[in-house]
């Protein structure tokens, strides 16, 4: 246990571990209300932590992270709701659909610079969303694509324990592959691909395969979310819905593992009770995520760090 | 004597700038051979269409007999070409470890493990052991150059292309550059292509020079031997080395 505790994939995973014990007694005391707003708060998590990964820690920063959500969970209510598939067929496909889309647009965006990446990602997932609106006869458009539930009736108590059993594996996994030679191969990139690539890197490789990863995370977490929200709308692909994922990431920390946990549930919390305020909440938002980028890339994090450190006792 | 590194014919243009003008050469295995040459002559040039940073419009490269000349950066260095960046390259928000572990890493061994016992002796070696977890981008320019070397011979390569590896360091880091090169060739009969406007250290590392001017090959030799030309003392040195 203590040379697990000295490694920092040990100290996190125990910390993740932890953290999860405690939440698992949220529905003792908590309304219904607050595990709904909770369980949704995970899937932010996942969304948030997948972005980060591709944008925070490989430097590729994609626009069509919530599109990838959006092929993830429409491949599972469209199987459903047109030939009576099960989840458990139609999750792993829109897994299996958001990674291929992955690898095919990470492909495309390779040699793009950071500006043209953002435009073009934003772009697929327009046209994702365009799509989704205007075949309605399949996908139901703006009428919404009703999904069955996954545990019968939507009650968020289940669903609570679903997403943060959910968010505890993916998360671990991810701290994981951080750590992992793809993890620093990863971070290299970001700083200088052409001495990544001189080092004998494969940077094409490397790239492709965490913007398919990531769009496979976000997926899965899609595929479960559909069945939880019961009712898809082209909404989910709405560009709020991506700004949403960039604010937590930047407020908790971009390309540290920490900011999207940390980021993900405080702003999800306060966009609920501030939803009377309409667009105008993302655009206090928005002014926080621009003055935090020029000042600091690593939000809440920051904060944190030192305590981290104090913790495990090391100076 | 087997040919380590072969530059057959190279050429390369920028706009109306002949870069690399039918530049050849060849490095022996375990020679460690200098490029010398005034500013602008091509030297830069030579190495990035070595290492497969520029594509040559024509010509070829050879590492131990196999032509490179259409690989990859990457696939070029994991055949065991190893490279230094005149202008220092370094993963500035990883610590000096994590750039040793990147290193490592990008071109292990397959039954390499993780690094730690290479990194605890290049921290040794290095001297930067109390900046170990320092960000790279907070050290200075002598620091960065000696981890860019130190980061190089984490693997050890079979042919090392250093471009200007002692410019702007403090003598001392010097003779710890100088150590590491002579380590390697003595130990693995690694080649090296240095270019460098130290005639000191050229003289005392390289018993062969190349003297580029003008995206040219101007000659092969002797430091002393091409020291002597007249085109040479005309176009670079100004006067004979003492
Ligand atoms: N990417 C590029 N685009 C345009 N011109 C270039 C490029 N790279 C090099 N050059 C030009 O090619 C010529 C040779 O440059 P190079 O960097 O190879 O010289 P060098 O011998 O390394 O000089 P120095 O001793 O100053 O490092 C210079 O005139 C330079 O301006
Ligand atoms: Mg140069």
């Amino acid at each position: 246990m203590s040379a697990f505790a000295s490694t920092g994939f040990g100290r996190s995973a125990i910390t993740i571990l932890v953290a999860a014990a405690v939440l698992l007694l949220l529905p003792l005391v908590a309304s219904s209300f607050v595990l709904h707003v909770a369980t949704i708060g995970f899937y932010y998590v996942i969304l948030a932590a997948s972005w980060n990964l591709l944008a925070g820690y490989t430097g590729q920063f994609s626009l069509a992270h919530h599109a990838f959500a959006a092929v993830g969970a429409y491949t599972s209510g469209l199987l459903g709701y047109h030939w009576g598939i099960s989840f458990w067929i139609g999750i792993p496909a829109g897994v299996l659909l958001s990674a291929a889309m992955g690898f095919v647009l990470g492909r495309l965006v390779l040699k793009m610079r950071a500006i043209y990446l953002a435009i073009a990602t934003w772009a697929f997932a327009e046209t994702v969303h365009v799509y989704l609106t205007a075949d309605y006869q399949f996908t139901r458009g703006e009428l919404g694509l009703s999904v069955k539930p996954l545990f019968g009736s939507v009650d968020p108590l289940k669903y609570y324990f679903l997403f943060l059993g959910l968010t505890v594996v993916l998360l671990i996994g991810m701290r994981a592959l951080i750590d992992s030679p793809l993890g620093y191969f990863m971070r290299a990139i970001k700083d200088d691909e052409l001495r990544a690539k001189s080092l004998g890197i494969d940077t094409t490789k490397v790239k492709v395969a965490i913007f398919s990863l990531s769009s496979a995370i976000a997926g899965l977490a899609g595929g479960f979310y559909a069945h939880y929200t019961v009712l898809l709308s082209p909404q989910m692909i709405d560009f709020s819905e991506m700004a949403k994922i960039v604010i937590m990431v930047v407020i908790g920390g971009f390309g540290t593992f920490l900011g999207p946990i940390i980021g993900a549930a405080p702003v999800q919390v306060v966009m609920t009770y501030l939803q009377s305020w309409g667009e105008w909440n993302l655009a206090v938002f928005a002014l926080i995520v621009i003055v935090l980028m020029r000042f600091s890339m690593e939000g809440i994090a920051a904060v944190f760090t030192p305590l981290w450190r104090r913790m495990w006792r090391d100076g | 004597m087997a040919v380590a590194l072969e530059a057959i014919a190279l050429n390369k243009r920028f706009n109306n700038l002949q870069a690399s003008n039918n530049v050849s050469l060849a490095v022996e295995q375990g020679e460690i051979r200098g490029v010398i040459g005034p500013n602008g002559a091509g030297k830069t040039t030579l190495v990035n269409l070595v290492t497969g940073v520029y594509k040559a419009d024509s010509g070829d490269v050879k590492l131990a007999g196999e032509s490179i000349v259409r690989c990859d950066m990457h696939e070029i260095a994991r055949r065991g070409l190893v490279r230094s960046f005149q202008v220092t390259r370094l993963f500035g928000s990883l610590t000096v470890a994590e750039n040793l572990r990147t290193a490592f890493l990008a071109r292990r061994p397959t039954d390499g493990g993780d690094g730690g016992a290479q990194i605890d002796s290049m921290l040794d070696l290095t001297k930067l052991r109390p900046l170990a977890n320092t960000q790279a981008k907070k050290l200075s320019g002598g620091q960065r150059a000696l981890l860019q070397m130190g980061c190089g011979f984490m693997v050890p390569g079979s042919c090392y292309v250093l471009d200007e590896p002692f410019s702007g360091i403090n003598p001392v880091i010097k003779d710890s550059i100088i150590e590491m090169i002579l380590d390697v060739n003595r130990r693995h009969n690694a080649t090296f292509l240095i270019v460098s406007h130290e005639m000191t250290i050229i003289r005392r590392l390289c018993p062969k020079v190349t003297v580029m001017m003008e995206g040219k090959v101007a000659a092969h030799g002797s430091l002393d031997e091409v020291a002597r030309l007249p085109e040479v003392i005309a176009g670079y040195l100004g006067k004979a080395l003492e």
